[in-house]
């Protein structure tokens, strides 16, 4: 049975290959019907190998030690799961979205590549296979920066490709290390280094765990390695920008948790020098991040910067260590994964009605396209952290998990960065709708009239929103469950 | 077999080339036919041999002294001699279709088939003598080939090439010289060979010997700074740089250097000596010096050349860390940088002979146009620059393994460099892909209408070697088994 | 076999009567009887060196009836006979090389005057191979630098006779010193016979007396004959001499006569001196330094010359300086690296002095390299030999260069002291060498459309024919040097 894991991950990736190889459909039609058939029936085996397939997959040896495994834990199935919802929706945003693209069949297949790849990436059971589908995942979402073929996009794509090609290596200096020593490749709870091991080589782990950490956070667009988020995603297409902002980043989180918790071991990394810097990293980035947000006018490039400092917040509630601050970290994955697409799918349901791109140019936007703008509404009030949405209780747990970790300094502030960049949150995100909705005496806003979106787009916006809902008012299951798993490998 | 055998097949592709000139062949294809089933009939030879393999050496002629031609076949022979005969075939065919478009092309093929025999000389070397004596042959041989367009450009790159390897062997013929005089005998012995009686107290100065030695071999692996002539011997038509200039030329300078190292003053007397540290770091500095150049570089062939300078430090690092797991890398990375850079060089090649376009900045919007080939050209891209499942991933890997396993400050160095210059890799290999794939959308594609594919007898070699990189990159486990077999002596 | 040991003897007559007789013959027939006499001593030669050899032994010959220390002597063993053979040879193989070109560059009625020198210069070579007496080497060495002259001076040309002059003062103050050592040891020891002033310098160094002047003796011997061999830094007159002369007698005189007084030097070193004397005086550093200058500073200035005769004769400051080297290292290794050079030396230089007058021919007789471009598809055989002697110069394997090469760095490893110069230096040389001589191979291979005439093989059958027997020469001391170094080896243990 284990065998079926192989479904979800070679299925799109091969239906993506001859999407690309196949020469033009007759009909656009045709093309759409091909892609949404494979959307779905991925999905569909996607969830079947996240509630079903219990065993793990030998899948044969790279080298004599090395195997390619897949094996479903929670992490995996948690992600996978995220991963699925927001693939399978944003494609079907993608339908109408990309009526005004050119070369759709390319964006389509790359978009199912990564689909496959990204579930790879999830189901790996062990370092190498992770690292095999982390580069994979970077070279394939490529295409989807470049698409648009701008010079700007094109510098964009290289500038994405030298961070996360840069951030990568790093990591796999660590994966070196990690291979030479350690007593298994597979994820295990508390890591696979024998302590009298570790502290043989006491700063070279330490040294490692730290590009580690530097390396996947280039994904996770944490500090310093930021700076090609903010450029890289806007330009994509817009369905292409969200999950880009939304799922790939979160790439980075997943192989963060992996090296940190189930490899190198966090009692290891407790109370060192790689801690105290990585949660210096995490909380610099998180108030960076709100502060550019800020500032930033152009409405996609605010999204993206707002990615680089939610990221972060994962990041910090993992670099705390602690049970509590764990759990929230992974609420936060998935709150913030149907956020920030709902976000950007929402951003780009602007752009294509209206064309508009920039902050200032939405007043009065709620007139014409107030389905639309309540959705923006409910998850960016989620975002920001408003009971009972989702975004509340993660940053809740944060909280509440660093005040308890009992580290000097961090614990109170952490809690206070939190805090004021959620305060930042609310003021970069709700200007828009209160412009949006109320855009003042005498504006003529009629040039938003009937600019409301397709019920497809509209659809996988307003289950995003209902999905930040559903999360914020029942969370216990999953808080739960992410408890006992960080009680079990910490 | 009878060890005689080993002397045939250098000599056959000698004899075999030297005499396509004189003969008067009534059509091209005649002599294509000809020099084909010549090389295919060496390479089967060569791989009976390495099968079925002759236990004795075999002299051919006694020097002075104790001195001898004569050759043999051990395991490092065995990977060297079987990576050259496995990728020549192929070479050649793809030779035959790219010279139609260039003028004498019996003086041509006279020296390339005849390269083929010298350089199985080197790998088939029983004692340093044999290799130095086929080391000069390789230079004189392949100097023609370099200066084969005539040019201004090619004359002065041939005399570069000339000078730089002369010298280089200059300073070998030192390290021979004292293997010679100091070593128990001039065969190669794993462990090196050096008398501790006839020693005494002087190691400084036969590391002084081996570090010089080391550098003149150095010049046909293109280490800094000896490396300005690989760029400029770009000139040479394609078939040439990418075979010699990336496979045989260049790694018979890596290989004499295993040679030096682990066959002649051995490992265990130079491993964390001065020297050790000194050519560490000039290896680092040439993998970063290698890539960043190439980054720079905006002529098709001199980048991927560039990137030869850096990938072939990689083998030296590895070379250089002086232990068998080391040794394990430096092969590996011999063998797998061989498929992937022929492969990118022959991709380079074939737009060359279909577009006459020899810069980047001219390749865009081609990959529409030649899709076989851009697929390819990005396969062996994602190799080069170590992406995980294609073959570079696992040299690189085995590299990496072998300098953590040595520990030491520099040893951790180059591990960084290596990964500093796959991103450096990265962003020169693929820059040009997504040129080619994603071009400006204000680009006229018009403007090559007329550009194809080019034919099978330029694609099945690329075809072959992609799946090399594939192959290897995804089932190693045996390649590597027999390299680590061959460091440990045990092969 | 007793006849055998009047061979020597009766070449040295044979050759000075032939010069005689050649002043009354015409040019063709003087000609008819150089070529005779060069062969006929060859074969002589041959037999004495197979007697020598087999029998392994040095034999004395007294010349007429006063035995010594009075009378006059010739000694031979394997090494000298081996070596007036390999004299005549490459004097012959010289002398055909450029025949051709001989009768256009002199006037015809000179040209029983040129054999005749010519054979002076090879009664006077073998003089110095074979006699025992300092004092008719002495006078042989007077002989021989007057038919060196005569040979550069015979074109009558402005370059050429200044040339000479200068070929003559400068050789005038090497034999004037060589006379003044000479007549110190008289001094000394009061004999003129080699193998008795040998024993005697022998018992002065033992008693401890005379030790500077002994000193001041050998080093005015060795500079005397270092001047005569163009040792650097005494080489200025030598670019001239070979560049200017015609082109048999440039071979001649840098494959020959120069090589001719390094043997001397050498018999001096084993046979009056003592080669253990020899070593322990400090005049071998001194021979050793100059040896390494020589060898980069001929090298640096052929590679700045622009004239193709010129650029090989400073490679042959270049070659001499590996010579003294070899002497330098004051090792019997040493010692039989500079003999095999000796050899290596003449066949290569006189094959790249023969095949470059080749090149130039089909180029106008212009010496410039911008001329020389592409004459090697013009003159196919003098391309390849030209080929083949500078892959020889270069040091690369299967060529005699290598072999010499080899034995130098060899016999340096032995020295602890001089090991790391020696052989950097070779190094280097090697590199400089390269840089020149395959810095002309790749000219004369580069293919333009040229305004001059090609010519091919047929039309000069004699010399294809020398040029392929020099190849041979060259490749068969590469290819089996064992028996030769052998020889070398055998020949000096018998030496003094």
């Amino acid at each position: 049975m284990e065998h079926f894991l192989l479904l979800p991950v070679c299925f799109p990736i091969l239906a993506g290959v001859m999407l690309l190889l196949k020469k033009e459909f007759r009909t656009r039609n045709a093309l759409l019907v091909y892609v949404g058939t494979v959307l779905s029936l991925t999905g569909a085996f996607a969830c079947y190998a996240v509630f079903g397939i219990k065993e793990g997959l030998t899948l044969f040896y790279l080298t004599e030690e090395f195997p390619i495994v897949f094996r479903l834990d929670l992490l995996g199935r948690y992600f996978s799961l995220a991963l699925t919802i927001v693939w399978v929706l944003a494609g079907f945003f993608s339908f109408d979205y990309m009526a005004h693209e050119k070369k759709e069949k390319r964006y389509f297949g790359f978009y199912l590549i990564v689909f496959g790849v990204l579930l790879g990436l999830d189901f790996s059971g062990n370092l190498i296979t992770m690292y095999l589908f982390y580069e994979l995942m970077t070279l394939t979402s490529l295409p989807l920066v470049l698409h648009a073929q701008t010079k700007e996009a094109i510098m964009a794509g290289l500038r994405y490709l030298f961070f996360s090609f840069a951030g990568a290596y790093m990591a796999l200096f660590g994966v070196y290390v990690i291979c030479r020593y350690g007593t298994t490749l597979s994820f295990t709870a508390g890591g696979v280094i024998p302590p009298a091991v570790l502290e043989e080589h006491r700063t070279l782990f330490l040294a490692a765990s730290m590009l580690m950490l530097i390396g996947f956070g280039v994904k996770a667009g944490m500090f310093p390695l930021h700076a090609w988020l903010p450029t890289a995603h806007p330009v994509a297409p817009g369905p292409a920008s969200a999950v880009l902002s939304g799922i790939i980043v979160k790439g980075g989180v997943l192989a963060v948790i992996r090296v940190v918790y189930q490899m190198i071991g966090v009692d290891f990394l407790r109370g060192t020098w790689v801690q105290t810097t990585w949660m210096t990293l995490a909380l610099l980035t998180v108030f960076l991040g709100s502060l550019l947000a800020f500032r930033e006018p152009l409405l996609k490039k605010r999204l993206a910067y707002s990615t680089v400092s939610q990221l972060s917040y994962i990041l910090f509630g993992l670099s705390v260590m602690q049970t509590e601050a764990f759990a929230g970290a992974l609420l936060h994955v998935g709150a913030h994964a149907f956020i920030k697409v709902a976000l950007f799918l929402c951003a780009a349901a602007i752009i294509c009605r209206t064309g508009c791109k920039r902050v200032d140019e939405l007043r009065g936007i709620g007139r014409g396209m107030p389905i639309l703008l309540w959705c923006y509404t409910i998850v960016s009030l989620g975002l920001i952290g408003i009971p009972p949405l989702s975004g509340f209780l993660s940053k809740w747990h944060l909280a509440v998990g660093a005040l308890s970790a009992g580290i000097p300094v961090f614990s109170w502030l952490g809690p206070v960065v939190l805090l004021v960049s959620a305060l930042l949150t609310a003021g970069y995100l709700l200007p828009i709708t209160m412009q949006g909705f109320f855009p003042g005496e005498g504006y003529d806003a009629s040039r938003f009239a009937g600019k409301e979106p397709s019920r497809l787009m509209l659809l996988p916006l307003l289950i995003f929103a209902a999905l930040t809902v559903i999360l914020g008012c029942l969370p216990n299951a999953l808080t739960d469950a992410f408890e006992a798993f960080a009680a079990q490998i910490m | 077999m009878n060890a005689f055998w080993l002397f045939l097949v250098v000599l056959i592709p000698c004899v075999g080339g030297v005499v396509t000139p004189l003969i008067r062949w009534k059509k091209r294809i005649y002599c294509m036919l000809y020099l084909e089933s010549l090389v295919i009939f060496n390479s089967i030879l060569v791989w009976l041999l390495l099968v079925f393999r002759p236990q004795e050496a075999f002299t051919l002629v006694n020097f002075t002294g104790n001195l001898a031609i004569a050759f043999q076949l051990d395991g490092l022979g065995t990977i060297f001699a079987g990576l050259v005969s496995f990728l020549w075939p192929f070479a050649t065919l793809y030779a035959f279709e790219y010279m139609t478009k260039e003028k004498h092309e019996r003086t041509f093929f006279m020296f390339y088939t005849a390269t083929y025999g010298v350089t199985l000389g080197i790998a088939l070397a029983d004692n340093f003598l044999t290799m130095y004596c086929f080391y000069e042959l390789l230079t004189l041989v392949t100097l023609p080939l370099v200066m084969h367009t005539l040019t201004r450009e090619a004359i002065l790159a041939s005399r570069k090439y000339l000078y730089y390897s002369i010298g280089g062997a200059a300073f070998a013929f030192i390290g021979m010289i004292f293997v010679i005089t100091y070593g128990e005998t001039s065969e190669f012995i794993l462990g090196g060979v050096l008398d501790a009686a006839k020693l005494g107290g002087g190691k400084n100065l036969f590391l002084f010997i081996y570090v010089l030695s080391f550098f003149g071999f150095g010049v046909k692996a293109a280490i800094c700074p000896l490396n300005s002539w690989l760029p400029e011997a770009g000139v040479a038509p394609t078939p040439v740089t990418a075979l010699l200039h990336a496979v045989a030329v260049v790694k018979s300078g890596a290989f004499a250097i295993m040679r030096l190292t682990f066959y002649c003053f051995g490992a265990e007397f130079l491993r964390g000596t001065w020297a050790q540290h000194l050519l560490l770091l000039v290896i680092l500095f040439t993998i970063v010096y290698g890539c960043s150049m190439a980054l720079r570089e905006t002529h098709l062939k001199r980048r991927l050349a560039f990137s030869t300078i850096s990938n072939l430090s990689y083998i030296l690092f590895g070379v250089a860390l002086m232990t068998p797991l080391g040794l394990v890398g430096a092969l590996s990375h011999m063998v797998f940088h061989a498929f992937m850079k022929i492969s990118s060089f022959f991709c380079a090649g074939a737009i060359m002979h279909q577009t006459d376009r020899h810069y980047i900045h001219q390749l865009d919007g081609m990959a529409r146009k030649m899709p076989k080939v851009f697929a390819i050209f990005t396969l062996s891209s994602f190799a080069l620059m170590g992406a995980p499942g294609l073959c570079g991933f696992i040299s690189k890997w085995n590299l990496a393994s072998a300098a953590i396993e040595s520990g030491g400050l520099l040893s951790y160095f180059g591990v960084a460099a290596l990964l500093l210059s796959a991103l450096l890799t990265a962003m020169y290999m693929l820059n040009i892909v997504i040129r080619a794939y994603f071009p400006k959308t204000d680009f006229d594609f018009s403007s090559i209408a007329d550009v194809k594919d080019p034919n099978w007898m330029m694609l099945l070699p690329l075809f072959v070697f992609a799946v090399g990189i594939v192959g290897f990159g995804l089932g190693s486990a045996p390649v590597t088994a027999l390299f680590t077999a061959v460091a440990q002596g045990s092969f | 076999m007793e006849l055998i040991r009047n061979f020597p003897c009766l070449s040295i007559l044979l050759s000075m009567f032939s010069a005689i007789l050649s002043s009354a013959l015409k040019g063709r027939g003087a000609r008819r009887l150089n070529t005779f006499v060069v062969t006929a001593v060859g074969a002589l030669s041959a037999c004495t060196l197979y007697f020598t050899h087999v029998t392994g032994q040095s034999y004395v010959y007294v010349m007429g009836h006063f035995p010594a220390p009075f009378g006059n002597e010739i000694r031979f063993g394997s090494l000298e006979a081996g070596m007036a053979l390999f004299f005549c040879v490459i004097m012959l193989l010289s002398l055909n090389g450029g025949r051709k070109k001989l009768a256009m560059d002199i006037d015809p009625s000179k040209e029983n005057l040129y054999y005749i020198m010519v054979d002076l210069l090879l009664s006077s070579l073998l003089a110095l191979v074979y006699t025992n007496d300092l004092f008719t080497a002495y006078v042989f060495v007077e002989i021989n630098t007057i038919a060196a002259c005569g040979l550069i001076m015979i074109m009558e040309s402005g370059r050429a006779i200044e040339a000479a002059m200068r070929y003559m003062i400068m050789s005038l103050l090497g034999s004037g010193l060589f006379l003044i050592g000479l007549c110190m040891l008289y001094d000394m020891t009061g004999h003129l016979l080699m193998s008795n002033i040998g024993s005697s310098v022998r018992m002065i160094a033992e008693n401890g007396t005379y030790v500077i002047p002994l000193l001041v003796t050998i080093a005015l011997m060795v500079v005397g004959l270092a001047i005569k061999s163009a040792l650097f830094p005494f080489h200025a007159w030598l670019p001239d001499a070979y560049g200017y002369s015609t082109v048999s007698s440039a071979a001649m005189l840098s494959s020959l006569v120069s090589k001719g007084y390094i043997f001397l030097l050498i018999k001096i070193i084993y046979r009056v001196i003592g080669f253990d004397i020899f070593v322990n005086s400090r005049i071998i550093n001194v021979l050793f330094v100059f040896g390494l200058a020589g060898m980069i500073m001929g090298s640096t200035s052929a590679i700045r010359e622009n004239d193709i005769r010129r650029m090989i004769s400073y490679s042959s400051v270049a070659q001499i300086g590996y010579i003294y080297m070899g002497f330098g290292l004051g090792t019997s290794a040493g010692m039989v690296a500079s003999v095999f050079h000796i050899l290596a030396h003449a066949a290569t230089k006189s094959l790249l002095f023969i095949s470059g007058v080749g090149l130039t021919d089909v180029s106008g007789d212009h010496k410039e390299f911008i001329e020389l471009t592409g004459s090697a598809y013009r003159n196919v055989c003098a391309g390849l030999a030209f080929t083949v002697g500078s892959l020889s110069m270069v040091g690369i394997p299967l060529f005699s260069g290598f072999i010499s090469k080899l034995l130098f760095s060899q016999a340096a490893v032995q020295s602890q002291l001089k090991m790391l110069p020696a052989l950097i230096v070779l190094a280097v040389s090697t590199v400089l060498n390269a840089i020149y001589f395959m810095k002309t191979v790749i000219r004369i291979y580069t293919p333009v459309t040229s305004k001059y005439e090609s010519t091919s093989m047929k039309k000069n059958v004699l010399y294809a024919a020398t040029l392929f027997c020099f190849v041979a020469l060259n490749v068969g001391l590469g290819m089996c040097s064992q028996p030769i170094t052998d020889w070398i080896t055998q020949g000096l243990s018998v030496f003094a």
